[in-house]
Order: C-alpha cells, then sequence, then structure tokens
C-alpha cells in the first residue's frame, strides 16, 4: 500500500514537471504532420510512433497539438493542398514528409511566408525556408558494401536490390552502394532489379534475374527486400548469399533461424520509423526559439551479429525495428550539427 | 491460307508469340542454363496475375465502361485478414481460405450495390470501393506481416512434377472460367450483354443478376490470389496488391479480349501473364537501367497489342 502511493506520488510529481523541464513556451502551439503515404509496414510504424509521442507531449501540455494528416494517393499536388490546407487552420508548425523534394516547394514557401515553422524529413523539401531531417542514405548503401569487403576480402560478384524507380531515396542508397564497389573494387554488380521495398515484388524481380546470374556472394538491399531475395535464393535452390537485411522483422526473424541452424552471418541497416519523432522535437525546439541550423543527419539503425537477438526482442512481430526519440534525443542531434 | 486463318482467328496467338520469344532471348543470355529455374519462376509469378486476370476478363467482357478498380485493395485485404486469422496455426487453413472468400463476396456484392443502386459508373464505384477497402486493411493489422502456416506456406512454394503447384490451381481456375464462358448459360448471357445489353434485356437475359454474378466472381478471384500471394511470400504487406491494378488489366487486353467487351478469351491471359513476367526480367537480364526498362516494356505491349489487333480488325 505505502509503495503504491510513492509510486502514485512520483508519477504524479513527474507529471507536474515535465511541462517545466519542456520550457512551457511551446503550450499554445499546434504542430501537424503532412505525410504523403501510409501503405506499407515502415510507415505505419512511423504514424504509431508519432502518436504515441504526439499525444503523451500534448497530455503534459508540452504542446497543444500534434496532428497527423495523410494524403490518400500519394501525390505531390494533394500534398500541397493539404499544406495550404495546414496554413489557414492555422498550425504553429508543419512536419513534413514529401512526396517530392521539390514540388512541394511553393506550398512550403507560403507557409514559411505565413511564419509558420516547417520541418522536412526523411522525403525532404529543397525549398531553403524549411528545416531538412535527412538520413545519409548514401552512406547507408556505402556501408553494406564495406561490411561485405570484411566478409570476403577477395570480393565477389553483387546482385543489388534497389527501390522504387524514380525516388530520390532510391537514387541516393544505388549511388551509395556503387560508390562503395568503386572503393572496393574487387566487388562486381552482377545484377540489378526493383524490389520496390516489397517483399513480395523483391522475391519475383530477383527470381526472374536468378537462373542467368554467376555465383553471388552478397545482395545489397535496400530494406523491406531482403526477406523476398532469400525466398526467391531458396526457392531456386541456391546457396543462400549474405544478404543485407532491413530491419524488418520477418528478416530479422529469418536471419536468427539462419544464424541459428547454420551461423550465417549478416548486418541490417535502415531508418528508424521513429525519425518522425525526431522532426517532431526539432519542430517544437524551433518553436521554443531555440537556434536549430537548417540542416540536420538522423543517424540509421544499424543491427550486428551480436546484437540481433536484442533487437528481435525489441520488435513488433511483424513490425520494423523501432527506435522513439526525446526532447533530449532532438537536442543533442541539434547540437551536433552546430 | 488454313494457317493464316487460324492466326487471323485466334489473338491469342500473338501473347504467346511474344512470350516465347522473350523466354527464349532470355534463355539465350545464359545458352539455355537457365531453362529449369527460368520456366519455374515464369510459372509461379504468372499464375498471380492469371487468377486476377481471369476474374478482370469477365468484367470487361461485360462491355464498355466495366471495369474492377478494387482488385488491389482486394489481395490486400483478403490476405491480411486470412493471414491473421489463421495465426501460423495449419488447423486454421480452411478458415483463412473461407475468410478470404468472403472478403471478396463482400467486395463484389458491394461493388454491384455503388453501381447499380447508387448509379455510380463502374470505373469511380470500384475506385471509391478500393479506398474502403484499402483503409480497412490497414486498419485490421497496421501493416504486420503474419507468418503463413506451414503446410500452406509449402504448398505455394513447392511443384508437383516439376510444375509449380501455383500454376496448377491457375490451371485449374483457367479451365473453370473457359468452361463457364464456353459452354455454360451464364457464359452466353455475359457475352451477349457485353455485345449489346438493350438486345441483351430483350432478350429476356436477367441483365442485373449475370452482372452482380460477374463483379462478385472477379472479387473472388482476387481475394483468392491474396491469399496465395500472401502465403507465397511469407506473409501479407499492404502495398501487396498495387502491382496488380494494371497488370490485371494488361493481361486482359494483351490476350485479346476485346476492351470493348462482349468477347474473351481465357488462353491469352496465360500467354500475356508468362509474357509480362518474362519481359521484365529478360530486360533485367541484359542488365538495362530502370528507365530504358520501362520504356521498353511500354513499347513492346504497345507492339503485341497492335499485332494482335490487326488481324482481327482485318477479319471483320
Amino acid at each position: 500500500m505505502n509503495f503504491k502511493t510513492v509510486i502514485m506520488a512520483s508519477v504524479a510529481m513527474l507529471c507536474a514537471a515535465a511541462p517545466l523541464s519542456a520550457q512551457a513556451d511551446t503550450s499554445s502551439k499546434k504542430i501537424a504532420l503532412s505525410n504523403n503515404y501510409a501503405g506499407n509496414s515502415w510507415r505505419q510504424a512511423m504514424l504509431t510512433s508519432w502518436d504515441k509521442v504526439a499525444s503523451e507531449a500534448v497530455k503534459s501540455g508540452v504542446v497543444a497539438a500534434g496532428d497527423a494528416f495523410t494524403t490518400a494517393e500519394n501525390q505531390a499536388t494533394e500534398q500541397a493542398a493539404q499544406i495550404q490546407n495546414m496554413i489557414l487552420q492555422g498550425y504553429d508548425a508543419i512536419v513534413v514528409n514529401a512526396a517530392s523534394p521539390t514540388a512541394l516547394n511553393g506550398a512550403v514557401k507560403e507557409a514559411c511566408d505565413a511564419g509558420i515553422t516547417v520541418v522536412s524529413f526523411d522525403g525532404i523539401v529543397t525549398e531553403p525556408c524549411a528545416w531538412r531531417i535527412a538520413v545519409d542514405f548514401k552512406e547507408m548503401g556505402r556501408s553494406q558494401v564495406e561490411y561485405l569487403s570484411g566478409r570476403f576480402p577477395d570480393g565477389g560478384n553483387l546482385l543489388e536490390v534497389r527501390g522504387l524507380a524514380g525516388v530520390f531515396v532510391d537514387d541516393e542508397i544505388s549511388a551509395g552502394i556503387h560508390a562503395g564497389v568503386e572503393q572496393f573494387p574487387q566487388f562486381k554488380i552482377v545484377g540489378s532489379v526493383h524490389g520496390d521495398w516489397a517483399q513480395d515484388v523483391a522475391q519475383r524481380a530477383v527470381a526472374g534475374v536468378l537462373p542467368s546470374l554467376p555465383e553471388v556472394v552478397g545482395v545489397v538491399t535496400q530494406g523491406g527486400d531482403g526477406y523476398g531475395a532469400a525466398q526467391a535464393f531458396a526457392a531456386a535452390n541456391r546457396p543462400t548469399p549474405v544478404i543485407v537485411m532491413g530491419n524488418r522483422e520477418d528478416e530479422l526473424q529469418w536471419w536468427k533461424e539462419q544464424k541459428d541452424a547454420n551461423g550465417y552471418e549478416t548486418m541490417s541497416v535502415s531508418i528508424a520509423p521513429g525519425v518522425s519523432t525526431l522532426a517532431f522535437w526539432v519542430a517544437q525546439q524551433v518553436l521554443d526559439g531555440q537556434d536549430v541550423p537548417k540542416d540536420l543527419t538522423v543517424p540509421f539503425l544499424s543491427i550486428s551479429q551480436d546484437t540481433l537477438e536484442e533487437s528481435l526482442k525489441s520488435t513488433q512481430k511483424g513490425g520494423v525495428a523501432n527506435v522513439e526519440y526525446a526532447l533530449e534525443d532532438a537536442k543533442a542531434v541539434i547540437s551536433g550539427a552546430k | 491460307m488454313t494457317q493464316l486463318s487460324f492466326l487471323t482467328s485466334k489473338p491469342w496467338i500473338w501473347s504467346f508469340a511474344a512470350a516465347m520469344a522473350t523466354w527464349v532471348i532470355t534463355m539465350l543470355f545464359t545458352g539455355g542454363s537457365s531453362f529449369v529455374g527460368l520456366s519455374q519462376a515464369t510459372l509461379t509469378f504468372a499464375s498471380f496475375s492469371i487468377i486476377v486476370g481471369l476474374g478482370q476478363m469477365l468484367v470487361i467482357t461485360l462491355g464498355p465502361g466495366n471495369i474492377d478498380l478494387s482488385v488491389p485493395s482486394t489481395i490486400t485485404l483478403a490476405g491480411t485478414v486470412a493471414l491473421k486469422l489463421m495465426d501460423g496455426q495449419s488447423s486454421w487453413l480452411l478458415l483463412g481460405f473461407f475468410a478470404a472468400l468472403a472478403i471478396g463476396l463482400a467486395v463484389g456484392l458491394s461493388n454491384y450495390a455503388l453501381i447499380k443502386l447508387l448509379r455510380i459508373p463502374p470505373i469511380i464505384a470500384t475506385l471509391s470501393m478500393s479506398f474502403i477497402v484499402q483503409s480497412s486493411a490497414i486498419w485490421y493489422n497496421r501493416g504486420l506481416r503474419v507468418k503463413p502456416p506451414k503446410v500452406l506456406a509449402d504448398f505455394t512454394t513447392e511443384a508437383t512434377f516439376g510444375i509449380p503447384n501455383l500454376a496448377l490451381v491457375a490451371l485449374a481456375l483457367s479451365i473453370f472460367v473457359w468452361w463457364l464462358l464456353e459452354k455454360s448459360v451464364f457464359g452466353r448471357w455475359i457475352s451477349a450483354i457485353g455485345q449489346s445489353p438493350f438486345a441483351a434485356r430483350m432478350a429476356g437475359i436477367p441483365v442485373d443478376g449475370a452482372r452482380l454474378m460477374t463483379y462478385v466472381c472477379c472479387a473472388c478471384f482476387a481475394s483468392v490470389c491474396g491469399f496465395l500471394l500472401a502465403s507465397f511470400s511469407g506473409g501479407a504487406a499492404l502495398n501487396m496488391g498495387t502491382e496488380y491494378l494494371l497488370m490485371s488489366i494488361a493481361v486482359v487486353i494483351i490476350g485479346g479480349t476485346a476492351v470493348t467487351g462482349g468477347n474473351s478469351n481465357v488462353p491469352g491471359i496465360w500467354g500475356a501473364s508468362l509474357f509480362m513476367f518474362l519481359v521484365v526480367s529478360m530486360l533485367n537480364t541484359y542488365g538495362f537501367g530502370a528507365g530504358v526498362r520501362l520504356i521498353l516494356t511500354g513499347l513492346i505491349i504497345i507492339t503485341v497489342i497492335l499485332a494482335a489487333s490487326r488481324p482481327s480488325a482485318r477479319a471483320r
């Protein structure tokens, strides 16, 4: 009984202290999330993380609102209209995951002119008045080849599974992978297919090209496609190469099974969907009057042979390995960029 | 001369010719050593397009304006619900399958209810339906992947006598649709409606009943495809159906079914589905970039459609 009271009291204290520690200046501010797409597990996790962090922040009085809006058709024009609506609705900050790096610039400029803070993340916008929380996608691609060079000092043939053709992220990661191959010339990319970041599409694309490929030692991927690639290799009765995974639970689960069965080793790298919460806190910091540099970089989340079990345990079944960022993390990222 | 008239009377010849040509060109790359691997992969992945294509073909046969755009979201919802219900347990297999079918039934009925009761054109009705269905899939499981039961995963990925099980399922369904179209009264009805709805009504054909059945059939084929696809690829994903919107329409058209309705073609669906998979594999094998690949895919499809439609124009 006594213990319970102590806990109750400390919870009450925390609740009372939270608004104070987060500076009450933003308590009347409203933040909106403009999201262009919700049709895969990564985006669902991103929205869930946002919802969790934003509703807690609203409850504890850090901000007045943290609403999320998603467009139905993943079209830049539709998202531009959505941002214009947000301007009219009187939001103080708009956090954007953009359908296009350039096509939203007009709407973003309008928002800035109306005195609204715009923070873009993941799918960033090039408009100079907005903040950008970018992922170093090139490095994400390059690091895969670097990892493989450690595993295969003599090199070998690689299969590249790309994302959705024509999307900025796909070009960036692929450029990083090719830069990695230039850096480690013992590797050669013998095939390149588009898996659209979806297991079934990746499986189909890999299965189609596999019969014509020579021996492959490694598969470089972009996330959401590793399991499909593994299935295609298994279906073709070919030895499983080292497939770089992308933090999806089914990929990690498959990796764990292989590891237990035959000591299979690989790595996994992707961006945590919780990057939306980092963007939330950055927007809050800007509203708070802090000096925040316009270009920030978010670290990516990689999982190694040693951290596999631990990550698997904390990942929701069927979901994506995730981290939610707190205000302190945002402050650290901001001070790191200064 | 007889050979020529055989060619002109069978528009599906062209899709098979195209599939054959791409198959040979792809194999030339490896000097024929990819024979078994490529053929099996092609049959497996073409099966999904065949199953959705059959349903879409029935709808398109109903005549101008008839199309089902809710196919991708039906695939997604059926796959999502079935796999979550089965939860990896082989004993729940039948439950999952019937849940998928029930979703097909419900989507088909709702589609036609919108079309008939609210007098919305099919293209708008099925598109708006697809938003509802897709949102239900998102709401139902938030994109979390549930593993299929072992029995089902094995069945969908294995082969019997060297022929993938999925291709056998697609073959059985194709024979059923062929029988439906060629031998049953129902098939005569939908062809008649496609040729002239007015004349069909005058002839005493239950036009609404036949159209309702067709939309339900199409949605059920899509839901079966979703059930198999989710089991095959190790779980349902929210974007698993996206690919099959244009694919289902493309295989119908390339296969030689008249876009204007009234004339359908089951073998053509096979030729076109094999071709659609092979053309991507061929361009991937030869290492073309994404841009060139998409342009070439478009050009090749146009060429095949032109080749397929010209003889029938001459025959008229």
